[in-house]
């Protein structure tokens, strides 16, 4: 048994190093490509490269723009074919574009909801037709794949709890003013009913007015102007969007109220809100990054691509994590602008 | 004039809106607590300001039987572009000038096409509007808003109070108005306008230069909406190119009418839109303060319209001679 044992194993090694020192020998380097890591990066090339992303936002704002810059970014390096439609805030055209791409059949669908219902039904079709479709900062009545974007109306809450803070107990007037967007815009409602929620258990809080100032710094304006007039002890004003907050900021300046009544902005990070705080206009931003959430939305197309299970069995949610902005040392949470390359 | 005609036959409609306002302001006074005090008075005519400075240029074109739904348009892209170069450190007055010339010239390109090429002025001025916010965009303006840097405290000053809370752009209305008053009513060439859009036939074989003045007209009534723009842009330092898509065109239009200043051409004066501009800012503080919903503003502001037209009509009925225009 014993010298069986020992010969048996001295030609099992005999043979193991000689064939692995053949197989070193004759094998070409493109073989090692068999390593695990490497096969890691050929599926992900396999899965991604030559996929159809198709992208339907409300329109091409600061925001929007930003979002599709670190798509198309991200998209090019993987070998992506990226399709954008800009509706420019009409929603017959968005509706439009959305049915068309459907159409086209692209692997994956992209939107930006302009309120609950428009899109709902295509969202639906799509997802019937094999594509996945991805929302974007509001899901519409119809849950899909994914949905990346922040929670408006956890926004609301956060910047009323804020405002209560500095306004509420005695500390301030408790009056406060909500500039919305359009009236019929979700965002701006969800965000207003987490406030009010808020301000509503706290009866040293006051909302003297919730007017729709329809994305507009002069309508803001004309609004903050009246509403100032009315209560002259206005604590704080919260605008669910920066750039029409400008307008409003200006009529507190123009009616000698600076530094008494604040301006809380629920911001997507555009350089100018940050701008803006830092010349002392807006009081605090609550802010949410629009390059690393255009980063959250390639994740998700990354996600339901490698996943590959069928359209609308999963629904994975990428919600935004907003951050105060309070000085120019909170600049980070405002994005920049790339000088060259945007678009 | 027929203006002056209308009103020997039944009151004017500048005064019956006029009426409308007063008993507005009275029910307001009696019913808001803090409507008849100063300072929101003070407000009022600060928010009515913008609106009224470019109604007054939309009626010298309405007064010529026209309409220019551009005028928004070119306001926004011209100071857009003027806050432009500002940012780029180019002297103010220059950079509001070069502001003004493009809106006058759209304006003046307006009436080219208008009266030369003969195209209505409808959908003229639709297409061009469309057309200078695509250039805008396409060219100098990537996204919608464009901000003033800090540091030009003394242009925003346009924008500001005097002391004692007279707000600035109410005096700039008022020049304004007092501007286009003297123009409409004392110069040969204001006259030669109603004459115009009273009956344009009559006027060109009466041997008024027409087509020079219908591209005279649109000139002014980009112009003086340029103005407006630029107090605009003093009150928010900002331009939000979007204001192009909203109402306010419409709201212009409103204004305009209300007071009585016809779409069938010849009728109104300055008055007209002075009434018309202080009826919307009473109705507009008054439903502010009274913190009532879109909806509910939307039906006040579409009735009022209503009974406007309805009042247009009834004291200028459509006949031959009107039915041309703005039907």
């Amino acid at each position: 048994m014993n010298w069986h044992t020992k010969w048996f194993r001295q030609t099992l090694y005999g043979t193991v190093v000689l064939s692995a020192s053949l197989i070193a020998l004759t094998t070409p380097p493109a073989a090692l490509a068999a390593e695990p890591r490497e096969d890691l990066r050929a599926a992900f090339d396999k899965t991604l490269k030559g996929k159809k992303v198709a992208w339907a936002p409300v329109w091409l704002g600061v925001l929007e723009s930003e979002w599709t810059r670190n798509m198309k970014t991200h998209f090019d390096d993987y070998g992506i074919q990226f399709t954008v439609r800009d509706a420019n805030f009409k929603s017959d055209v968005q509706l439009q574009a959305v049915s068309e791409l459907i159409n086209e059949k692209p692997d994956v669908l992209i939107v930006q909801n302009p309120n609950v219902t428009l899109l709902a039904r295509e969202l639906k079709r799509a997802m019937d037709a094999g594509i996945y479709v991805i929302q974007v900062n509001m899901a519409s009545n119809t849950l899909t794949d994914a949905y990346v974007g922040v929670d408006a109306r956890d926004m609301g809450r956060r910047l009323a709890k804020n405002i209560i803070n500095e306004c509420g107990g005695g500390k301030g007037s408790g009056q406060v003013a909500i500039l919305e967007g359009e009236a019929t815009a979700a965002y701006s409602l969800d965000m207003k009913r987490g406030a009010m929620e808020v301000f509503n258990t706290d009866k040293s809080m006051k909302v003297v007015s919730s007017q729709p100032a329809n994305w507009d710094a002069n309508k803001a304006g004309e609004i903050t102007a009246t509403v100032l007039q009315q209560n002259p002890d206005l604590c704080g004003v919260l605008s669910v969007w920066g750039p029409q907050a400008a307008g409003a900021a200006q009529a507190i300046k123009a009616a000698g109220k600076a530094g008494k009544t604040k301006i809380w902005v629920a911001s997507d990070g555009q350089p100018a809100d940050c701008d803006l705080l830092e010349q002392g206009l807006f009081y605090r931003n609550l802010s949410y990054r629009a390059d690393t959430q255009g980063e959250a939305i390639v994740n998700a197309v990354l996600t339901l691509l490698q996943n590959a299970e069928k359209p609308g069995a999963k629904r994975f949610a990428y919600y935004t994590t907003p951050y105060w902005v309070n000085s120019k040392a909170d600049r980070a949470y405002c994005f920049v602008v790339p000088k060259s390359g945007t678009k | 004039m027929a203006m002056q005609n209308a009103a020997s036959r039944k009151p004017s409609q500048a005064l019956a809106v006029l009426g409308i306002c007063v008993i507005v302001i009275v029910i307001f006074s009696a019913t808001l607590k803090g409507f008849m005090t100063v300072g929101n008075l003070l407000a009022l005519a600060r928010n009515i300001s913008i609106l009224g400075v470019l109604a007054l240029g939309m009626a010298i074109v309405v007064i010529a039987r026209g309409l220019d739904l551009s005028q928004v348009a070119s306001m926004a892209c011209a100071t857009a572009i003027a806050i432009l170069l500002i940012n780029a450190s180019w002297a103010t007055p220059v950079a509001l000038l070069v502001g003004l010339l493009l809106s006058v010239a759209v304006g003046a390109l307006n009436g080219w096409l208008i009266s030369v090429i003969e195209m209505p002025p409808l959908l003229t001025t639709l297409a061009s509007g469309l057309a200078v916010l695509g250039i805008t965009r396409s060219t100098a303006v990537e996204h919608f808003v464009v901000n003033l840097v800090p540091g030009h405290d003394d242009f925003l000053r346009l924008g500001g109070n005097l002391a004692g809370g007279v707000p600035v752009p109410l005096l700039v209305f008022l020049a304004t108005v007092v501007g286009v008053h003297l123009f409409l009513s004392r110069t040969v060439l204001g006259r030669f306008i109603y004459a115009h859009g009273d009956n344009p036939e009559a006027a060109r074989l009466g041997g008024l230069p027409t087509r020079f003045l219908t591209m005279l007209e649109y000139a002014l009534c980009a112009g003086i909406g340029y103005i407006g723009g630029v107090v605009m842009i003093a009150q928010t330092a900002l331009m939000h190119l979007q204001v192009v898509e909203s109402t306010l065109i419409f709201d212009v239009i409103m204004v305009v009418v209300l007071g009585g200043v016809s779409l069938s051409g010849g009728r109104g004066n300055v008055m007209s839109v002075v009434v018309g501009t202080l009826l919307i800012g009473v109705l507009l503080n008054g439903m502010t303060i009274m913190d009532m919903d879109i909806q509910t503003q939307n039906i006040v502001k579409g009735i009022v319209l209503l009974v406007a037209i309805v009042l247009d009509s009834i004291l200028h009925p459509r006949d031959e001679e009107t039915s041309k225009q703005g039907d």
